[in-house]
């Protein structure tokens, strides 16, 4: 009930709180006031969730100008789930900080207006119907987050912030660019005027898209949104980007930035299918998709520092997310499904990762040993995250892998199987290895990080727990959403 | 407009061609202040270069002695396909416009190497710069021919440059203007003039065209003097014939037009070698490669 | 008739060649100026709708801040890095150059392709506009200089910002918005960037972020 509200109230608490960030003097206030504005936030988003799945199948708010369908309420709820616990885990982390990486008042506020402004800014992306407007969001998550990679100066991190603005600059120009070709192929026909980039004009069955420019629009789109989202072989900037920035903003980062860059180019996709055919974009995804796989399967093999790996991972794993949209209906539930389980699990990595980071002084693999007996709650938290993030059962993800490749045998996209399983199977080594290494063994002498906040043993319950139960059982109501979010991406006839 | 040409015109150019250059140094003298040469000096160094004796080396051979004479030939045989803007040349054909290219890649071909003969190193180093340069001007000037073809639909030069009349200009602006500085710079470097090469340089390390022909003496040296004339007096006309598209049908009058635009011609050579210094050599090559993008542009926009 | 369109064209194509051959930062900021006013004045133009008081504030704007504006700004920001003046290419000037030409063919066979579906748009601009991007992108690859490469992100909004102008017609507001908010905050937030990566590398040479690899 209320969801047109909700869906106002979502975007207008977010950009307030950004905004009372500014004037708070404490950095305790800034930390208690995100976890409280993003738990809100979360509420909100499972009661849009809600009203999508009843009768009507969306939502619209500000005379359709704000759209959400059973695909945008489910990343919607992924997003705020993802902010919530990297919130929670915020207040933890940067209580801790060490060294010359002090959390000073003046770093707290600017964390929080780029941290709730981000939030904001995906929202918009998220909610809205205008693709015009949605690029806009993306826009501004790319300045926002620049800064937040740099929230610490220093030669690294902003090397890391410079190749992601430069990079992400370029790809958010093309997907402009892509934009533009969209709103003038729809202008071919006659159409015009204030909805001309309606997402739901375009997708309706009455669009006439002209073919070639239909076409342009998408390669550009891919290229564009893909560098955001982390596809090879433009996702240069990732692991610079993942590893230099602090663990709650890679946490975000991994968990949910890539995906909203994967959503905006999956709106395309339909458009796309209705002026092209089933094949083109399908082909396009699936390349894309396995030779991401691939460059992050051979990367991972060598990696020594521990947030390196996990971005290579994140690269890894959205390219299976692509992968999956390109396999049919069967394919994208897989997807759909695959981007939870992804989500939640690499923020419990990154989270375990940060802070053993902190304890230990350092990211490098070789310096963190014997996690398990340093710090209990976050070895096993280390150890739970890297084994679901790998693929072994019973978690959830070795679920959506496994109904990816079902997919893929439903696909007959057999060399697309063999690739995917060959460096699924490379990955599994080399991240094991790198486990064992971190997670057992002898503990080196450490007493940096301090005690953990009250907040840490729910964050990693609830994030492990979500693992565990998706693993084994699949709500009825849950698969229902996912397959009417798989249906949104279907073609029309 | 006369279809085969006269050979009044090859006669007209053999005669005024030194006083281009006359032109050129007595522009440069007066800018600098001087009262410089007399505008017929040219003429008096050719003949004063005639009535010398020769002097060959003991190591050069027959090439040394051939090469001035065919490059003065070949001049001369690209003055009979030359038109003078709208007046015809007394030899037109389809694609002489690569016969023009290619004669003057013969002349400089044959000064190359009576340059290489004489087996010293000065001459071998002036011979490698200017085949470099060549090499890098070549293009340009046919890709400026070939836009120039292509905006007029024809392939021999009389017709092309009969037809840029003041209404082809106004129709194809910007390629008539991209394609009349490409010609401008070519015309520099093929000429050896500032900023590429400088005519009065004593210096050897410094010279191109001077070095290559330094072991030439007596009536040798005559006529390589009188083919830099020519020379001049060829790319002038590509130049000027594009620039003046006075083309009233009558002779005397376009022919007249086209002797003010050489004379003006002259003058402005005079005045960029006066105003500009020499590029260094490394920044040659990109000044010539600015040149045949420039035309490559124009022929790229003219293409659709 | 005077053929503006065409010689706008012209003109703008040796813009974009000039940026490709040019040695000094000083001189890119002011083509790149010069390219901004020229291609700002194409609304004017293009426009079959007339002179609205829309069209107007469009060309106005992106002319005041692509020609006046970025340029200075980015003149500021290179007094702060009083040492390096000179453009530091990992392609040198001449294979720029012909790179440039390579890819004005690759711009016009792309609008071939585009052009029938298109019916509106002049040729000669859609043919800028690609060329526009492509070369703009190319000057980010291939420059040394952070500040180069924020002229080539510009030159790459020009070229959106053109292909934007001739193709969408009727939609209120999504061109202006997203070229001009793009370029706005991109060069604020790039010259921002510089500023810091300045203060602690002591120099704008992207060639020394190397330290993150593999």
């Amino acid at each position: 009930m209320y969801a047109s509200q909700s869906i106002i109230a979502v975007l207008a608490l977010a950009l307030s709180g950004a905004l009372f960030c500014l004037v708070l003097p404490r950095p305790h206030h800034v930390l208690k006031t995100i976890v409280g504005v993003s738990v809100v936030e979360l509420l909100l988003a499972l009661n849009i969730w809600a009203a999508v799945l009843g009768p009507n199948g969306f939502v619209t708010a500000a005379d359709q100008w704000f759209y959400i369908d059973a695909f945008s309420s489910f990343h919607i709820v992924v997003l705020t789930l993802v902010f919530a616990l990297s919130s929670a885990f915020a207040s933890i982390y940067f209580t801790h900080e060490a060294g010359g990486l002090v959390f000073t008042a003046a770093i707290a506020r600017r964390f929080g207006v780029l941290w709730l402004g981000a939030e904001a800014a995906m929202l918009l992306v998220l909610m809205s119907n205008n693709l015009g407007i949605m690029w806009v969001g993306m826009e501004a998550t790319t300045l926002l987050t620049a800064f937040l990679i740099s929230l610490h100066p220093s030669r690294l991190s902003l090397e890391a912030m410079w190749k992601y603005l430069i990079i992400c600059s370029i790809g958010i120009a093309f997907a402009f660019m892509g934009t533009l070709l969209a709103a003038a192929s729809i202008q071919s026909d006659g159409g015009a005027g204030a909805d001309a980039l309606f997402w739901t004009k375009l997708a309706s069955a009455e669009a006439h898209l002209d073919p070639t420019l239909m076409k342009f629009a998408f390669v550009f789109v891919l290229v564009g949104y893909g560098t955001k989202a982390g596809l090879a072989p433009i996702h240069s900037w990732l692991p610079d980007a993942h590893s230099q920035a602090p663990a709650p903003v890679s946490a975000m980062f991994s968990g949910f930035l890539l995906n909203t860059a994967l959503y905006c180019i999956m709106r395309f996709v339909p458009l796309v299918q209705h002026a092209m055919g089933q094949d083109f974009a399908s082909g396009l995804l699936i390349v894309f998709g396995t030779l991401s796989i691939l460059v992050a399967a051979g990367f991972i093999v060598f990696q020594r520092d521990a947030k390196r790996l996990l971005a290579y991972h994140s690269v890894e794993h959205m390219g299976i997310i692509t992968l999956g949209y390109a396999l049919g209906p069967l394919g994208g539930f897989a997807a759909l499904f695959h981007t939870l389980n992804h989500s939640v699990c690499k923020t419990l990595a990154f989270f375990a990762v940060g802070r053993l980071g902190q304890r230990y002084g350092s990211h490098e693999m070789h310096t963190i040993t014997g996690a398990l007996r340093a710090d209990r709650l976050w070895g096993v938290a280390l150890l739970i995250s890297f084994l679901a993030l790998i693929g072994v059962a019973p978690f959830s993800i070795f679920m959506s892998e496994y109904q990816l490749l079902r997919a893929a045998v439903g696909a007959s996209a057999w060399l697309t199987l063999v690739l995917f399983l060959a460096a699924s199977g490379v990955v599994f080594v080399s991240a094991l290895r790198h486990m064992i290494n971190m997670v057992f063994g002898t503990a080196s002498r450490h007493d940096r990080g301090g005690r953990d906040g009250k907040l840490a043993v729910p964050i990693v319950v609830v994030a492990a727990g979500l693992l565990l139960v998706l693993g084994v059982w699949m709500p009825l109501s849950f698969y229902h959403a996912l397959s009417s979010a798989a249906a949104v991406l279907a073609v029309r006839p | 407009m006369p279809a085969p040409g006269s050979f009044a015109l090859p006669l007209c150019a053999l005669i005024l061609a030194p006083l281009l250059l006359g032109i050129v140094n007595r522009t440069k003298a007066v800018i600098a202040g001087r009262r410089g040469p007399p505008l017929l000096q040219p003429y008096w160094d050719i003949a004063k270069s005639l009535r010398r004796g020769a002097v060959y080396g003991e190591a050069t051979t027959w090439l040394f002695r051939l090469g001035p004479v065919v490059g003065l030939a070949a001049l001369v045989a690209a003055l009979l396909v030359m038109p003078f803007g709208g007046l015809g040349a007394p030899v037109s054909f389809s694609g002489d416009m690569i016969v023009l290219v290619g004669l003057l890649a013969l002349g400089r071909f044959a000064t190359v190497l009576a340059a290489l003969d004489t087996g010293s190193s000065f001459e071998g180093m002036g011979a490698a710069r200017e085949m470099h340069f060549s090499a890098l001007a070549e293009p340009a000037l046919l890709l400026a021919l070939a836009t120039l073809a292509r905006v007029t639909g024809s392939f021999a030069l009389t017709p092309v440059y009969q037809s840029i009349t003041i209404g082809a200009w106004a129709d194809a602006l910007p390629t008539f203007a991209l394609v009349a500085v490409t010609l401008l710079i070519i015309a520099l470097v093929e000429n050896t003039r500032i900023p590429v090469d400088d005519p009065t340089t004593h210096l050897e390390l410094t010279m191109i065209h001077e070095v290559m022909v330094l072991d030439h003496s007596g009536p040798d040296f005559g006529l390589i003097q009188y083919a830099t004339a020519l020379k001049l007096w060829i790319f002038g006309a590509l130049l000027v014939g594009l620039m003046v598209p006075v083309r009233s049908g009558s002779a005397w009058f376009d022919g007249t037009a086209m002797l003010v635009g050489m004379v003006l011609l002259a003058g402005v050579i005079g005045m960029i070698e006066s105003a500009m210094a020499r590029y260094r050599l490394v920044y040659v090559p990109q000044f010539i490669v600015a040149a045949a993008t420039l035309s490559a542009v124009a022929f790229i926009i003219r293409l659709v | 008739m005077f053929p503006l369109i065409e010689t706008i064209h012209a003109v703008g194509l040796l813009t974009c060649f000039a940026l490709l051959a040019t040695s000094r930062i000083g001189a890119c900021i002011r083509w790149l100026s010069f390219q901004g006013i020229l291609f700002g004045m194409v609304p004017l133009i293009v426009h079959d709708d007339g002179l609205t008081t829309r069209v107007l504030l469009l060309a106005g704007g992106n002319i005041a801040l692509k020609g006046i504006a970025f340029p200075w700004i980015l003149l500021k920001l290179r007094a702060r890095a009083n040492y390096n003046r000179e453009v530091q290419p990992f392609v040198s000037f001449v294979m720029s150059i012909l790179c440039g030409i390579l890819i004005l063919a690759l711009s016009v066979w792309l609008t071939q392709e585009m052009k029938p579906a298109l019916a509106k748009a002049p040729f000669v601009m859609l043919d800028s506009s690609i060329f526009l991007i492509f070369v703009g992108l190319f000057l980010m690859i291939s420059r040394r200089n952070a500040l180069m490469q924020v002229i080539g992100y510009l030159v790459l909004e020009n070229g959106i910002f053109v292909f934007g102008v001739i193709t969408v017609v009727g939609t209120p507001l999504l061109v202006e918005l997203g070229v001009l908010l793009d370029a706005f905050v991109g060069v604020f937030v790039m010259g921002i960037a510089i500023y810091h990566i300045t203060r602690e590398f002591g120099s704008m040479d992207v060639d020394r972020l190397t330290e993150l690899r593999g």
